[in-house]
């Protein structure tokens, strides 16, 4: 199937505007990550008991969404679906955008920024999560760089190789993410589940952010997309959201049923804000309504309603991601099982977080840099193809 | 309004950002030239006791490698165990002021340690 | 084959052979987490909870007037190597007051997961941070069970041993069991301060040893490590827990 790509023009006044307003964002997030830098993380809401806050669920996040972007153009690459081609460049452009995204955020986390240039790659640790994974994320990054060329020559074989190398590194890369969490010792953390429900919360995430961010892009730029195309992902979005429910179930099942980890998993599902934030924001907004919206017949055939589903996911991701970090930081690890401990001080006992501004500034940062890079990358590159349609003959692939 | 030739618009693409990538340099070069004869940029660095024969190398290498030779140190001693006599801690037995040994060529080329922030150095 | 393919491969096998040999270096490197003990020194602690006043808090003092450790004023960012915690059974029981520090333990799971093997075990058994090396990314905080790690956010003004290296904000410490102190044959500061409180609490010696006074408290009591059942083998034994 030929597709034609091409740049947008670019010489809107919005879309000077919207490029204008991604970079002053992040600049202000570079400026405020130099900030943080002379002060010292004291700025941030992190202290000695939540050592790991926003930056990193953003990491995580992001890492997350680069998967999702990934799939979308997997649906071409590795399965020969010819009527996603359309959308092929403008994924794996995004998904490598949000990989850097995520790395990006790590970086702005560490205490010494300086020395994650040199020692993680001069002193390597095998046993490390937190040193292999880099290594993945930056091979990710060199991976999508050469499924870009091979998409943007056309060559059909060398996209077939890279993007099934591609979707099995993003397996591989955002089950490592999982297991810096699963493989460690804090209760809440501890599942080996953990890496595949990641994996699926990624697609999911990615999957919906694809749908909203194609139909945008394609509503914005006046070219045609066939709504099939976008039903199409929504059912895959639908199908990614239950298998999510489905780890989500049996994690917190086990955690409930368990004598041994009842009284963590009570603490995980109805102690503290973040049960909230689990409740509404992912069980509820984040797969319950989206799950509706794209099963009901009503509004599972309606452009609005499959993007705000989409965009639901999104953020419902964001909430799992939230509630996979910070409530195994916020109750306090079982030195002495079968005691209560007090302590003076705030190291024992069950903690709070709340990120300040700064952090807020930074993760914003991080987006506006990405936003920057692409938006710029549709009008430097000829990433949107002229029109998304589904050819009407079937036959051989051309 | 004419139209900018294709060829110099290309021009104006590179030239503005090299020009501005020049910059930081410039104003060294500048800063440099101007501050050539100032006190700040002859360092004078204080001779310790003559008392203290032992020099720990010649002067010439510690001038140039001083910071390899306490990187060495470090790795021996925090990662080694091996107990050293020319660590930083060490230095200050004759070289006592940091303010008019150290910082004076440290100063003068605007360079800053990271080893002050933890390591006391009077 | 033309000149354009065989720049490619040409280029194409250069990466792959750097990629390879940069490979092979990491691997190799990788045994150096964990580091043998047969002969030397094995430092471990005993804390008999028996002579332990629950007012008194003159290892703590000693230990931050020694280390230089963080006390900028708020619970928040103010390291304490060691602590001490009130105790008491959920299903009723007297409330005790117990030392908590780093347990240095045999296989330590902040060493497992530091990314630059800033966190390592000495070959004396003292798990200690090299904070020239360190990127503070705080994992290591993540993976101590005994909550015994913390991270310099704030830098603290004052320097009560100038003898003493501070750390500024941006890496993570733990205790050092005062291997400074160990290694030039001092108790450290925590033991010190105990002995001169009259109590005797906190005993330091070589594990490795059948003489040492160590040895013989934990062969004689009845000791208990803390969360055993994780495998971590700590080295502080508790008298009395």
């Amino acid at each position: 199937m030929e597709v034609k790509y091409e740049r947008i023009a670019g010489n809107s006044r919005h879309y000077y505007l919207a490029l204008a307003a991604f970079a002053a964002v992040g600049l202000a997030g570079v400026l405020c990550t130099f900030w943080v830098l002379g002060q010292g993380l004291w700025v941030t809401g992190m202290y000695n008991r939540v050592p790991w806050g926003l930056q990193i669920v953003m990491a995580i996040y992001y890492i997350g969404l680069s998967a999702g972007s990934l799939v979308i153009s997997g649906l071409y690459g590795v399965f020969g679906k010819l009527e996603y081609k359309p959308f092929a460049r403008t994924a794996v452009y995004l998904g490598m955008l949000f990989m850097i995204a995520g790395l990006l955020s790590i970086l702005t986390d560490q205490g010494r920024m300086d020395r994650v240039f040199v020692q993680p790659f001069v002193h390597f640790n095998l046993l490390s999560l937190f040193s292999i994974n880099p290594m993945l994320y930056i091979s990710y990054i060199l991976i999508c760089i050469v499924y870009l060329y091979a998409l943007f020559r056309d060559k059909k074989k060398l996209t077939r190789v890279v993007a099934t190398l591609a979707f099995a590194w993003a397996f591989g890369v955002h089950s490592g993410t999982g297991a810096i969490f699963g493989f460690g010792p804090r209760t809440l953390y501890d599942s080996p589940l953990l890496p595949a429900s990641f994996v699926v919360a990624a697609m999911a995430s990615g999957t919906g952010l694809m749908i909203a961010l194609l139909v945008a892009l394609f509503r914005l730029t006046r070219r045609h997309l066939d709504d099939e195309l976008v039903f199409g992902l929504g059912r895959l979005l639908a199908l990614f959201v239950l298998v999510v429910l489905y780890f989500l179930a049996v994690e917190n099942l086990y955690l409930v049923y368990q004598v041994e980890w009842r009284a963590a998993a009570l603490y995980y599902l109805f102690g503290g804000f973040h049960s909230v934030i689990f409740w509404v924001g992912l069980i509820g907004l984040g797969c319950a309504v989206p799950l509706f919206l794209l099963f009901y017949p009503r509004t599972s055939k309606s452009i609005p309603w499959v993007v705000t589903a989409g965009c639901l996911v999104v953020l419902g991701v964001l909430c799992e991601r939230y509630v996979i970090v910070i409530p195994g930081l916020t109750r306090p690890p079982e030195i002495f099982p079968g005691m209560e401990v007090s302590g003076p001080g705030l190291i024992e006992g069950v903690a709070s977080y709340a990120p300040t501004l700064v952090e807020f500034c930074q993760a914003l940062g991080v987006l506006g840099i990405i936003g920057f890079l692409f938006l710029a990358g549709l009008k430097v590159f000829k990433l949107l193809p002229a029109e998304a349609r589904i050819a009407k003959q079937a036959g051989p692939a051309s | 309004m004419n139209e900018t030739p294709q060829s110099s618009r290309s021009v104006l693409f590179l030239a503005v950002p090299a020009l501005i990538l020049l910059l930081p340099f410039a104003y060294s070069l500048v800063a440099y030239v101007a501050g050539a004869d100032t006190a700040a940029a002859r360092p004078f660095l204080e001779k310790p006791d003559p008392k203290y024969r032992n020099c720990v190398r010649e002067t010439a290498y510690m001038r140039f490698h001083h910071w390899e030779l306490l990187r060495t140190v470090r790795e021996e001693v925090v990662r080694q165990g091996k107990p050293s006599e020319t660590g930083l801690k060490q230095c200050k037995n004759c070289h006592t002021s940091r303010e008019r040994f150290c910082n004076q060529c440290h100063n003068a080329v605007t360079l800053n340690p990271d080893c002050f922030g933890c390591h006391y150095y009077p | 084959m033309d000149r354009r393919e065989f720049l490619t491969a040409g280029g194409g096998l250069l990466l792959a052979g750097a990629a390879g040999t940069y490979a092979v270096r990491l691997l190799t490197q990788a045994g150096a987490v964990e580091a043998v003990t047969a002969g030397r020194h094995r430092w471990g602690m005993v804390v008999d909870l028996r002579k332990c006043r629950p007012d008194c808090t003159a290892c703590l003092e000693a230990c931050r007037l020694e280390n230089n450790t963080a006390s900028v004023g708020d619970a928040r960012w103010d390291v304490h190597w060691i602590r001490k915690v009130h105790v008491k059974p959920k299903n009723g029981g007297a409330e005790r007051s117990v030392v908590l520090l780093c347990n240095h333990c045999d296989h330590p799971p902040c060493a497992q997961v530091c990314p630059v093997q800033a966190t390592y075990k000495r070959a004396d058994g003292i798990v200690i941070v090299d904070h020239h090396r360190c990127i503070g990314c705080r994992y290591c905080m993540i993976a101590c069970p005994y909550n015994a790690r913390y991270f310099n956010f704030k830098e603290s003004e004052e320097w009560p041993n100038k003898e003493f290296p501070k750390r500024s904000h941006g890496v993570a410490e733990s205790c050092t069991l005062c291997a400074h102190l160990l290694d030039v044959g001092k108790k450290p500061a925590c033991v010190q301060a105990c002995e001169r409180a009259q109590a005797g609490a906190l005993v330091v010696g070589d594990l490795n040893d059948p003489q040492s006074e160590i040895s013989r408290l934990v062969s004689e009591n009845s000791v208990k490590r803390l969360r055993e059942d994780l495998g971590t083998e700590p080295k502080v034994y508790y008298i009395g827990l």
